[in-house]
């Protein structure tokens, strides 16, 4: 029995187990499963309301779980806030994306972990970073000239590169992404949803909260679907089609295979 | 005068600039950081042509050394700006900070070295209740510090019952008359405390983090650093670089009285966003900074060598302030246009 429950658990890098959460008189969620492939892109969809970001911040401790459990790589874990979350190497890239106007990538990269050297690590190791940072850069084929360039003057999905390299710089293995192209041009969506690819590829897990379903279909392995706060099934992204996804956004499990008619996809956000 | 400078450098760089963003930004970045050494140098040749008596050694010495202890509170106040906050309580932590200096050593007979101890741990631990109130209670620290401010005021009329004090130790007299290699003690003392709070703003993860906190609060909670910590620490160093200057300003004096301080924080924060410290936090370089001391130091020297008298420099005093916080705004907005 046990046995079974390990080897169950590590086959996953998370697993949400009967999660509910209530606002007040609102069921947010009601005892949701999620489980998560390690490289797998895992795309959170549903209207909304449906609770997406809800279970999402959950995983990444904004907010604690009224029932349920978490796993993480084969354990069962407890998150109470952000810092555990970090430590189990969950990172949220939020869409306000909580970068520094006034610094270069390299700084927003490394603030809150400083590369130091000399005594007490007294001294900024400012080369070391820079090297580091034109390192990721490379590494994940960024469109970021320089790590000296300075985040102001870059455009969204450049912006959404830095944050994401962030996450990586900390070691995170798991990537939750709210809404990453919402307001995003097409190239640069697209350029991103290349490094989002990239990331997966290279072992990371990432769960992207998004209401662009073509995203969803473009990169994703699964699809995982919400409706008032209630899981309405996992898809295979190789299996299914635009319509099917947007049919169980719309109806839910029990009225999905009804014949088709009042379902329209309407372009989503 | 300051403004009509700072417009046409602002004007010519636009025009050389090209039409690449980054580059402009680049661009940008420099003036904002030296426009205020060319308003320097555009002053001091006014003043030259104006005045005969002004760019002499004498009075250029004089300059740099009237001037000493406004650099060090501008320092001190650069952290808690460059943090994006304010303290506008530095003039009145001076005031009594002298006064229980003072006291300790006229009235109680401490040794110098202890009264001066006790007078920058005093220093330190005003800055460290600014720095409190700001980071618990999430308010302006342009009113907790104005409330603080007042509260100085009072005790330190209290403690020092509206008295002079005078005569100090030869050796707290040392701070200011004292010399080395020909330079007064009191500027190689400034010149270290611009040269390590430099190297601490570009060499030091608590430097950066300052510098982080006024760009971006809540980004900088997210990295795990805590925000509270850190604005507390700004307010200390506030705080104990204003009791430094204290001594400075009391042993140049060899007086003080509940009076002497108030005042120094409009100097300060004036010289501070002239200097292009942005008011809104996050961005700032010392050198610029100093260089924003002495436009002030010139401007009130040469006005008085030309004979404007004394009251027409309150009123230039402020219309550079307001000149030098629009020039900020206007900078942001060019750099919001370059993103565009």
């Amino acid at each position: 029995m046990t046995t079974t429950t390990v080897a169950a658990a590590t086959e996953y890098v998370v697993q949400l187990r009967r999660i509910s959460k209530r606002f007040g008189g609102v069921h947010a969620l009601r005892e949701v499963d999620l489980e998560l492939r390690r490289g797998e892109i895992m795309g959170i969809v549903g209207d909304n309301g449906a609770g997406k970001s809800t279970l999402m911040k959950i995983l990444s401790g904004a907010y604690v779980a009224d029932e349920g459990e978490i796993w993480v790589n084969g354990r069962k874990v407890r998150i109470r806030n952000p810092q555990d979350s970090a430590r189990l190497g969950i990172a949220m890239i939020y869409q306000d994306l909580a970068l520094f106007n006034n610094f270069d990538v390299t700084k927003n990269i490394f603030i809150g972990r400083e590369l130091t050297r000399g005594p007490m690590g007294l001294v900024l190791d400012k080369k070391r970073m820079y090297r580091e940072t034109q390192e990721l850069i490379r590494e994940l084929k960024v469109d970021i000239k320089s790590p000296r360039q300075n985040v102001a003057s870059m455009s969204g999905g450049q912006r959404q590169m830095v944050a994401c390299a962030r996450a990586i710089a900390f070691k995170s293995t798991i990537l939750i992404m709210d809404e990453p192209t919402a307001a995003l041009g097409v190239t640069e969506a697209n350029k991103l949803l290349g490094l989002i690819r990239n990331l997966a590829d290279k072992g990371i897990s990432i769960l992207l909260i998004t209401q662009r379903i073509p995203d969803v279909l473009a990169i994703a392995d699964r699809v995982f679907v919400l409706k008032g706060g209630e899981r309405q099934g996992v898809l295979d992204v190789g299996k299914v089609t635009l319509d099917d996804v947007v049919t169980l956004i719309v109806r839910g499990k029990d009225r999905a295979g009804e014949a088709p008619g009042d379902v329209m996809y309407k372009s989503f956000g | 005068m300051g403004m009509d400078e700072q417009a046409q450098v602002s004007r010519s760089s636009m025009g050389r600039s090209s039409a690449d963003g980054l580059q402009r930004h680049v661009h940008l970045g420099f003036l904002r950081k030296y426009a205020v050494v060319f308003v320097l140098l555009a002053l001091i040749l006014v003043f030259s042509l104006v005045s005969d008596s002004f760019f002499t050694v004498r009075n250029l010495t004089n300059i740099v050394t009237q001037n000493t202890y406004f650099i060090i509170v501008a320092v001190g106040l650069s952290f808690v700006l460059i943090a994006g906050g304010i303290d506008l309580s530095v003039g009145y932590q001076m005031s009594l900070v002298g006064v229980v200096t003072a006291m300790m050593m006229v009235l109680w007979s401490f040794p110098v070295w202890a009264a001066v101890v006790l007078g920058l741990a005093l220093g330190t631990v005003l800055g460290l209740v600014n720095g409190l109130i700001v980071a618990r209670i999430k308010t302006f620290p342009l009113i907790v510090t104005l409330a603080t401010s007042v509260i100085f005021q009072g005790i330190s009329y209290i403690v020092s019952q509206a008295r002079t004090f005078r005569d100090f130790p030869s050796a707290f007299q040392f701070i200011a008359k004292g010399r080395l290699g020909g330079v007064p003690l009191d500027v190689w003392l400034t010149l270290l405390i611009v040269v390590v709070v430099a190297l601490i703003y570009y060499q030091t993860k608590w430097g950066m983090r300052v510098v982080a906190l006024g760009g971006n609060e809540e980004a900088l909670r997210l990295a795990g650093v805590s925000t509270r910590r850190t604005k507390t620490w700004v307010y200390m160093a506030c705080g104990f670089l204003t009791a430094v200057a204290t001594m400075v300003m009391v042993s140049k004096a060899n007086s003080v009285q509940s009076s002497f301080g108030p005042g120094t924080e409009f100097t300060a924060l004036t010289a501070a966003i002239v200097g292009g410290v942005s008011f809104l936090g996050g961005e700032g370089n010392i050198p610029a900074l100093v260089a924003g001391v002495f436009v002030l130091a010139v401007l009130g020297n040469g006005m008085q060598l030309a004979g404007w008298g004394v009251y027409a420099q309150f009123i230039v005093r402020g219309a550079i302030l307001l000149a030098a916080v629009a020039f900020d705004e206007y900078q942001k907005s060019l750099k919001l246009r370059v993103k565009a």
